[in-house]
């Protein structure tokens, strides 16, 4: 069996047919994250024996004909920054180390209650803070395209998992590029749906007008089952969308001829690597052979977008990780000296480098004299970003875009320099910005072979026709289930 | 604009974060770069301009109903944590 060439759906089939149990895979998961990854390191923790019970029930289940979700017996890996009751919880951080949470994350339960089965906890990168899953404070995920490669991040686990045949889907966030990234970089789909679409009860807050959870897989069509499963309503997230649920699946084949598709001529400028510009080119020609019609369109404000972001999500963080201080959660050190010595003993020894540099730019932005100069000139400019996109939506339906600019980059090649890891962000983050719904679907391979991703974005809770236009490229494209062979260069 | 080794230890206080004497220099450089590449947000004429802080996709906030209802997991936090002993918050100077 491998799962690099099973679909979720397929799987399902499978076990409904009585040709496969759920055991059976979920046993082989094991076996194959003993076996592949001791070199890929996409997981930080493993949930096996509650995992099993699970797969054994799920087969009780099916033997006797009970009726079962959509997602039955199917295996899941869970970004460590959503919390599972009773799992560790680091979000790759020693800050949170010995931390065991509580309780679960919504979309945690609304998997399980589809019949998911749990088997893992990802990595990435400390508190979600990265482009390439090196600035895990465990160790760095690695490519499965490519061993010297990074996985892209900050989700570059739960991607690495999929695409290496560890999992059958995945979740992560995306704050910035987050799950977009790694889906491009490893060659699978990613999506970040609309900001509020799925609840964020139970994940880790990084950038809280800027997170938000979604799916990894093989197929378009399976992260449209993860996003039915996991969006919607929850009285437990303040800021959840009150959102009707589309069928997403159901409508997956209905006609996108003439569709409007929007490429913007800012995202196709330095920087954009040649072999990624020719496949997204190629890409595009193939939305025209399907008979959609494609407009050249301006976001004019596209290059303020990394100094924007860059302001709004290290204030955000700076903010949101004043609560690890030693006493509530993770790790405590000085425990005997005073308060104030114990926070910044605590937050010294717990957090790492990029961590601490976010939490200083972020401090810096809101400090007296600089809020205005800084922060707040960031929310305005946020919002000429949003009304590019305003204006461009009533122009068309669908924009289309590179996920990154170049493909997998080599471990090591931007750690020493920051700013160069946030400028691979750039297509990225507008998405982020403007709240909209964003996917990036494989789209072909360079000469090296490492996949290149196309990214497309709608507007806000227009998932079901991302979907749908995604959906029609895959199939017309023929670029799913191209699994990786993992080969040193 | 510049981010002096000063500028770090300032900011680094306000955090709660303890910066070593052998990163400030470093910081100081890292920090530098970024303000400067993020100061190019000043070509932009914003006056006028309403802030975005949160991009607003839903009708209204979600509230919950007024009323008692069991949660789970609040009183299992106290396993993993040493719930909630601090140290003496009044020092003798």
């Amino acid at each position: 069996m491998n799962l690099k060439n099973l679909t979720a759906e397929k799987l399902v089939g499978l076990y409904k047919n009585g040709d496969l149990t759920a055991t059976e895979v979920i046993t082989n998961v094991y076996e194959e994250i003993e076996r592949s990854d001791k070199d890929i390191h996409a997981f930080l923790a493993l949930c096996q024996q509650r995992a099993i019970e699970e797969a054994r029930r799920m087969d009780a289940k099916i033997a006797a004909g009970d009726a079962v979700g959509p997602l039955a017996g199917v295996p899941v890996a869970i970004k460590d920054n959503m919390v599972i009751r009773d799992v560790p919880t680091t979000c790759g951080s020693r800050i949170l180390e010995n931390f065991v949470p509580p309780y679960t994350a919504t979309v945690v339960e609304r998997l399980r209650s589809a019949g998911a089965i749990v088997i893992g906890k990802t990595n990435c990168d400390e508190f979600a803070m990265g482009s390439s899953t090196e600035n895990s404070a465990f160790f760095p995920t690695r490519n499965p395209h490519n061993l010297q490669r990074v996985p892209g991040g900050s989700s570059g686990g739960s991607a690495a998992s999929v695409a290496s045949g560890t999992s059958v889907l995945a979740l992560g966030s995306d704050t910035g590029g987050s799950i977009r990234t790694p889906a491009s970089f490893c060659g699978v789909v990613g999506m970040k749906p609309t900001y509020g679409r799925v609840s964020r009860y139970g994940l880790v807050a990084f950038a809280s007008s800027l997170d938000q959870i979604g799916p990894f897989s093989k197929s378009v069509r399976e992260s449209a089952q993860v996003l039915e499963t996991i969006c919607g309503f929850d009285h437990f997230d303040s800021t959840s969308a009150d959102a009707s649920v589309d069928e997403f699946v159901k409508n997956l084949d209905q006609p996108i001829k003439d569709t409007r598709i929007g490429v913007p001529k800012e995202y196709f400028i330095g920087g954009l690597d040649r072999e990624v510009k020719a496949r997204i080119e190629a890409g595009i020609r193939l939305y025209e052979s399907l008979g959609c019609d494609i407009q050249e369109i301006s976001l004019p404000h596209t290059e303020y977008a990394i100094a924007t972001y860059y302001l709004i999500a290290t204030a955000e963080a700076s903010s949101n990780l004043a609560r690890y201080d030693g006493v509530r959660f993770g790790i405590r050190e000085s425990g005997n000296s005073s308060l104030q010595e114990m926070y910044r003993a605590t937050r010294h020894a717990g957090f790492g480098k990029e961590v601490k540099r976010r939490v200083l730019l972020g401090t810096y932005a809101l400090s007296a004299g600089y809020y205005d100069a800084y922060y707040l000139k960031a929310l305005k400019v946020r919002t000429l970003i949003l009304r590019d996109f305003q204006k461009a939506f009533e122009q068309v339906d669908v924009i289309l875009t590179p996920t990154s600019p170049t493909v997998a980059f080599k471990i090591g090649e931007k750690t020493d320099d920051p700013l160069s890891m946030y400028l691979s962000d750039i297509f990225t983050i507008t998405c982020n910005l403007a709240g909209l719904p964003g996917i990036s679907v494989p789209c072909g391979k360079n000469s090296e072979g490492l996949p290149i991703g196309l990214q497309l974005m709608a507007n806000h809770f227009q998932e079901a026709l991302l979907l749908r236009v995604a959906h029609h490229f895959e199939k017309a494209g023929g670029f799913t289930l191209t699994p990786p062979t993992p080969q040193l260069a | 604009m510049r981010i002096s080794e000063k500028d770090v230890e300032y900011v680094a206080k306000l955090a709660m974060l303890e910066v070593a004497d052998n990163e400030k220099k470093e910081l100081a450089d890292q920090l530098s770069a970024i303000v400067e590449y993020v100061e190019q947000l000043n070509k932009l004429e914003v006056s006028g301009i309403e802030p975005t802080a949160q991009v607003v996709t839903s009708v209204k906030h979600a509230v919950r109903d007024d009323r008692v209802a069991p949660r789970t997991g609040s009183s299992d936090a106290g396993k993993t944590v040493k719930l909630f002993k601090v140290p003496k918050v009044i020092t003798e100077r």
